[in-house]
Formats: C-alpha cells, structure tokens, sequence
C-alpha cells in the first residue's frame, strides 16, 4: 500500500531535480548555417542551466547523452539503479537505438562569461568561439575503428534518424548524477537523394532557337529558289538572242540568209 | 572582312580561355564546341571565296561567278547548321546537368576505362580551379553536397567533409582559414554562393556568340548572294 506512494513522491522528487523549462537546443543557426548535416548535429551547450544545482567548492563535469528516437519506448534512463550515470556506448547501445549512450564529456560552461557570437567573426578568436558554445555530436569519424581509443567515442550519426539528447550534471569526486534537463526535441538528420534523380530535361526550347532556325531556313529556301529561277532563265535565254541574229542580217544582206535557210 | 572576323571569333571561342571544356566534355554536350570549329572553317571559306568572286565580277565570266554561286551555298547550308547548333544545344545546359555531372564525377574514386579516368580528371580540376577562383561552392550552393549521396561522398564522410575542401575560405597559403568554421558553415568561413553563374555566364557568350554573329554573317551573304544571281542571270555570253 505505501509503495505507490513512494513511487508517486520519487517521482515528483524527481521532476523537480530535473530542470522543467531546459532542453538541449540545437545551435544558433545564424552561427552554424549546417546544422543539422548528415550525420552530425551541433548542440549549445548548457549554460546557466545548472547553476543552481551546483555548489561553489565542487568540481563538476556533464555528460551528453544521446538516443534515437525509438529507444525512448524502451529505456531513457540515463542512470543505473545508485544514481550513477549510464556508461553506455555507441557500440553496446547500437548507436543508440537500445538505450542513450554517452556521446560526449565536457567542462561546465562558464555562466558569467558566456562567448560572445559576434566574435565569431574574428579569426583569431572564432575557434575559442565554437569550442566554448557548442558541442558537435557525430563529430569523430575515426574512434570506432581505432582499438587504442579510451576516451568517450563520438561517432557518426544515422543519416535521416530522428535523435534526442540530454545534458546530466554529474559532481567529479563523488562521480554521482546531480541534476539532468530533460530530453530535448526531436532532431532529425538530413536524409540524401542519388543524383540519379536529379531531372535534366532541358523544358521548352529558347525563343531565340525557333528564331534563329526559322529564319535562316527561310534564307536558304529563298536562295535555293533564286538560283533554280537564275539557272532555268539563262536556259531558256540562248533560243531569244539567236532568232534576233538571224532576224537582223536579213535587211542588211539579204541573199546569204536565203542561202543559209536553204541549206537547212 | 566577315570571314576573317567569324573565324577570329570562333578560334576565341574554341581556345576556351575560362577552362569548362572538360565539363562539358564530360556531359556529353559539348556541340556548342563543334559549332564553333565549324565557324572557324566556314570563316576561312567565306573568305576565300569572297576575293573568287570578286575575281568573277571582275572578269564577268559566268563559269567562274556560277562556281562561286554554289560554293557559297554549301557554305552557306554548313554556316546554317553551325548557328542552330549552337542555339538549340545552349538550351540543354540547365543548372540540373551540372550538378548531376559534379555529383557522379567529382573525385571519382573508382574510374571504369580510360575515358571515364580523363573525364573524371577533368571534371575535377575544373571545379576545384572553379571554387577557388570565384569563391563559390556547388553548383547552386553548398546545400547540394548535403542534399545528394555523390562519388565524392563515397570517399570522404560527411562529418569531416560536409563539403569539399575547396568551398572553404582559402588563406593566402591555400589552406582553409578555420575548419571548424568551415564544416559548421559559419558565416565568412566558406563560400555559400552557387557556381553556376560563373559556368553560365562563359558558356552563354560562346553559344550566343557563336548563333547570333553567324546569323547576321548569314543574313548579310544572303543579299550578297542574291544580288550576284541578278547580276549573273544579267551577263551575256
């Protein structure tokens, strides 16, 4: 009988460690325009959400957990039974699609002095920049297939997957989770087309190609026809000019012609 | 003086000073090229027989003006077929060809013969002279090497590559300014425009240069041509 009663107040205790309003969000577009890619997506990092969490004299850390969508109807806890963190792979969790795995381990960042994003702008400063507010998952293309790696692996994602991520305060000496936000949206990775599905038909031809073809075809017919009409003329010709000559003489020396049409 | 000016425009042409022969090579679409050859041949002919007819008209010898009457037509047919070439294979070239081009073949790994090898090679250079030189990415921007699988996807993965190499803003050493910026696609970090203005702007003045220039040359030989068929049929032997 008092079980559900535990359970009930476990859980409430719960909610209100876990801060309601925060969820992991993805980074400022107008900082990365490439965002989510195929198989990467850049989060900001958590600043001044586990400020109240967290007291002046500890050191603390926060791990990034990440799950595929699905694995969230059959476990999202990112704790084992003591209140310890999760220390799931990608390789044991199959990319995350049995339970979250441990994508990433980083510094709590800094609340008072935030990075500025217009420094971005600046070269000497940009990297500072990107490695202080966000964190990109998916970002080691290498660490599955290197045996020696002994750090958190942070490989590629799935293309076209739908993924969620969540930040977990964790206190480094007593190695204990402190404070989590919740999952954050779902984010999707981009999904590909081939290139054989790109159209290349070129539509309706340019006007200036009916232009040009017509006119010219006109041109040529048009010279076709003045030559015929020039060859059949000159022809025909050669019969006008000769029955003149024999017309003419017949007034200047009468006899010859009468000789000549004789003969014939 | 049209010869002369034709053939000097179509050697321009065919020495493709901005370097895309190899793309259009390898889209199998390279006609606007052969017009051009045969405008330069057709030029050199226009030519030569022009100073035949001049001789002809010289001499009124209705043998030598007829010869030069029919040689001028068969030029005339060639010069015809060279201009609608030109004009009707410009419009094959869309923005689609290209990128389908630039998909399959930039930096093939795995080339099938010989000529797929020379193709792939010259598609390859072409854009990365391309991307370099205009400060431009894909060929309608950077999105299009996130949109499709392509040979170059293949062999480079996209957490490194987003994008070649190439599209990144360049120093003066030939290195990218800052990868990460590039492969975030920070702003100012990599070239967010399509190249396909700097392709479409060459490939129309040759087509266009080619089609319209020949035309005019056409329509001026055509009145040439009939005004030496009056003159013709008026010589008596």
């Amino acid at each position: 009988m008092c079980r559900p009663w535990i359970v009930v107040a476990f859980c409430c205790l719960g909610q209100l460690c876990a801060d309601q309003s925060l969820k992991p969000q993805i980074a400022a577009p107008q900082l990365a325009m490439n965002n989510p890619t195929l198989t990467t997506v850049a989060l900001e990092k958590p600043f001044c959400v586990f400020d109240r969490s967290m007291h002046p004299n500890k050191s603390y850390t926060i791990y990034l957990y990440a799950m595929k969508e699905s694995a969230s109807a059959m476990s999202s806890l990112v704790t084992d039974g003591s209140s310890k963190p999760l220390d799931s792979t990608f390789q044991q969790t199959n990319g995350g699609q049995l339970r979250p795995y441990k994508a990433g381990v980083f510094q709590v960042p800094s609340c008072a002095s935030p990075p500025r994003l217009v420094d971005a702008g600046d070269v000497s400063k940009v990297s500072d920049v990107l490695k202080q507010y966000l964190f990109r998952v998916g970002d080691d293309g290498t660490c599955l297939r290197d045996p020696n790696f002994l750090d958190v692996c942070n490989p590629p994602l799935a293309p076209g997957t739908t993924y969620r991520f969540k930040y977990v305060l964790i206190d480094s000496t007593e190695g204990i989770v402190k404070d989590q936000t919740l999952w954050s949206d779902p984010i999707k990775t981009r999904r590909v087309k081939i290139p054989l599905q790109v159209d290349t038909w070129p539509g309706r031809r340019s006007a200036a190609m009916f232009v040009i073809t017509s006119i010219l075809s006109v041109l040529l017919f048009l010279l076709l026809a003045g030559i015929l009409a020039a060859v059949s003329l000159a022809v025909r010709r050669p019969e006008g000019p000769s029955a003149e000559t024999r017309c003419t003489p017949q007034t200047t020396q009468p006899s010859d012609p009468r000789a000549q049409l004789g003969s014939e | 003086m049209c010869g002369i000016a034709l053939t000097a425009e179509c050697i321009y042409f065919v020495s493709d000073p901005h370097g895309l022969y190899p793309l259009l090579e390898a889209t199998e679409n390279d006609d606007i090229y052969a017009a051009a050859w045969i405008g330069i041949f057709v030029g050199f002919a226009l030519f030569a027989l022009s100073i035949l007819g001049i001789i002809g008209i010289i001499k009124a010898d209705r043998t030598l003006l007829l010869v030069y009457i029919i040689l001028m037509l068969i030029t005339f047919a060639f010069e015809m077929a060279s201009c609608i070439t030109a004009a009707t294979h410009r419009d094959f070239l869309t923005p689609n060809l290209f990128l389908k081009q630039m998909l399959e073949r930039y930096q093939k790994a795995e080339p099938a013969n010989n000529n797929d090898k020379w193709m792939t090679e010259g598609v390859t250079k072409t854009w990365d002279k391309l991307m370099l030189q205009n400060h431009c990415c894909g060929v309608l921007g950077p999105s299009d090497w996130q949109e499709y699988t392509s040979a170059f996807r293949d062999t480079h993965n996209d957490a490194d590559f987003p994008w070649p190499r190439k599209c990144c803003a360049m120093d003066a050493q030939g290195l990218p300014v800052n990868l990460d910026g590039c492969k975030l696609g920070v702003p100012g970090y990599y070239n967010s425009n399509g190249c396909y203005d700097a392709i479409s702007g060459p490939v129309n003045t040759h087509a266009w240069g080619v089609a319209w220039f020949g035309f005019a040359i056409l329509c001026w030989t055509f009145c040439v041509l009939l005004g030496t068929m009056f003159y013709w049929s008026g010589i008596e032997y």
